[in-house]
């Protein structure tokens, strides 16, 4: 019977075990030290969330001043709705309610309960993940498959006419499934952020502790790493699939596609909240705090000895996350505190400021912009 | 296959960091693990996937393991487990919904090899049964302790399961 068991031909058995010897190695270098972890954290978090529930248990008078606060952030001729957008493209932003899909003239449309989506390459669907649900829809709602997963998140869709491949996060790990939701797998230990390097959805950018690595996902192999300083709260390429993104409030790093660094802000840099590369990867705009609020920068062209930025758009509260129009010739910039989108021209020459957006997209709290796509 | 001795030097070493050791560890036991979790769930990518994550489970409880137990058993009661879920989950429901035009990945190939076959159609836990006493080696009692099962149970699915397999073969 052994004998019997022991002969059964099982196909890919050789590729399979690379693969893993890939992830399981990769997991292992990743591993963090045994060690006893410090109690201050924790009593700093609480001393944090004590002053907060202080601060919200104000009275009405509390209150008006931040209303008071609200009224006098954003931009004071700003259009009361989103009649247009000021580039081609449609929009994907995640509110309270499910992700709305937003065309360029301003009409909406609700994929109801979905917290987080991406486009497809080229915009033809929309993969949506919501508490243990991954699924592949049409912009106009129509569900094409779904995958049951405990906890799926960060579902990002890359690949050509084709060939098209899903990454996304669960309990497990990084996990890569087909674009018709079938053959998933894990392909990484460790969780959100990722980014796939568009093109031939083969290289899928993962984020480590304290660093990003570049892995094949065909084989498992880490094809480069490198530091990032702190763990990234993002990584994204460019859409020509040139650049890649990695940031963290500790700073802001660029690299070509093949690991070598082209830009960094930081350590020593305020703290950021926000960055995007332009479509081409040749610019990149970032938000940092200031002693005011927010500043908002863009280095329009990015080279690895001096790259000069220049300050686009500054004010109170906090920016973010942003998004470049296709056409790279815009930034979408959400602002909390105003309930405001700014949309600015990446030159400084444009600001076009849209008002109420909570309530556009039925939201009690801000409407994240997850994506803007295809021009 | 390594020693107990050598094995006990081999997690040892991986607990300390070492990925010569782990590498080791993985040469010897990724492929039973493997071809045990294909033997239940008769699916090569499901068995990747349980064999890899029962070796990162591993992995995260490495530093907690009892150097005095073998390795392999720990491992080997992690897949089989998973492997029986991955296949009783199976059943209750259809995972994916076919679309009709978006890109469709390599059809999965049945199984066409007559001790597959006849696997197939035991239920999961027999299979389960046969799989841990005849490719893992594992004894009865073990079988009874990492499946929670009283040992009347494993022997009556091992008998069971042994008929239904003679009957085929």
């Amino acid at each position: 019977m052994k004998h019997e068991l022991e002969r059964v031909e099982i196909p890919g058995e050789a590729e399979a075990r690379a693969r893993t010897w890939a992830i399981v190695g990769g997991a292992f270098e990743e591993r963090a030290p045994s060690t006893r972890p410090s109690h201050w954290p924790r009593v700093a978090a609480v001393a944090v969330a004590l002053a907060a529930i202080v601060a919200g248990a104000l009275s009405s008078p509390g209150q008006a001043v931040l209303d008071e606060i609200r009224e006098v952030v954003g931009v004071e001729r700003a259009e009361r709705a989103l009649f247009s957008l000021p580039a081609e493209g449609r929009l994907l932003v995640a509110s309270d309610e499910g992700v709305w899909v937003a065309q360029e003239d301003g009409s909406k449309r609700l994929l109801s309960g979905y917290r987080e989506a991406s486009w497809s390459p080229f915009g033809r669907f929309v993969v949506a993940a919501r508490r243990d649900e991954l699924a592949a829809l049409e912009p106009d709602g129509d569900v094409r498959w779904t995958l049951s997963r405990p906890g799926a998140r960060s579902p990002r869709w890359a690949g050509t006419e084709t060939d098209t491949r899903i990454a996304y996060v669960d309990r497990t790990g990084v996990r890569v499934v087909a674009g018709d939701g079938t053959g998933d797998r894990l392909v990484a230990e460790g969780g959100a952020p990722i980014a796939w390097r568009p093109g031939v959805a083969r290289e899928l950018a993962v984020a480590g502790r304290r660093s990003v690595r570049v892995i094949d996902v065909e084989n498992g192999r880490t094809l480069w790493r490198a530091r990032a300083g702190l763990r990234p709260t993002s990584i994204s390429w460019s859409a020509n699939g040139a650049r890649l993104l990695v940031w963290s409030r500790a700073g802001v790093r660029v690299f070509a596609a093949d690991g070598e660094q082209l830009f960094e802000l930081g350590p020593g840099a305020s703290p950021v909240r926000a960055a995007a590369l332009a479509p081409d990867g040749t610019s990149v705009a970032y938000a940092q705090e200031a002693a005011s609020g927010t500043q908002l920068w863009i280095v329009p062209r990015i080279r690895p000895d001096a790259s000069a930025a220049r300050r686009l758009f500054a004010g109170a509260g906090a920016f973010g996350p942003l998004t470049w129009s296709p056409d790279g010739e815009w930034l979408l910039v959400p602002w909390a505190e105003a309930d405001q989108w700014l949309f600015l021209r990446a030159n400084g020459n444009g600001l076009r400021a849209i008002s109420n957006i909570s309530e556009q997209f039925r939201s009690g709290t801000f409407p994240r912009v997850d994506g803007w796509c295809c021009g | 296959m390594a020693s107990a001795r050598e094995e006990r030097a081999r997690v040892r070493g991986a607990q300390a960091g070492s990925v010569d050791d782990l590498e080791a560890l993985f040469r010897v036991h990724w492929p039973r693990a493997f071809r045990a979790a294909y033997l239940v769930t008769h699916d090569a990518a499901a068995a990747e996937d349980i064999a890899q994550e029962s070796f990162l489970a591993a992995l995260r409880a490495l530093d907690r393991f009892d150097r005095r137990r073998p390795f392999g058993p720990w491992l080997h009661r992690i897949v089989v487990n998973r492997a029986i879920d991955w296949t009783r989950a199976r059943k209750l429901r259809s995972e994916v919904e076919l679309p009709d035009s978006l890109p469709a990945a390599e059809p999965i190939r049945p199984p066409r090899d007559d001790v597959l076959a006849a696997l197939g159609r035991l239920a999961p836990e027999h299979r389960a049964v046969v799989v841990m006493r005849y490719l893992l080696e594992l004894t009865p009692g073990e079988i009874a302790e990492a499946l929670d099962l009283p040992r009347g149970t494993v022997n009556s699915r091992l008998r069971r399961g042994l008929d239904a397999l003679e009957g085929e073969l």
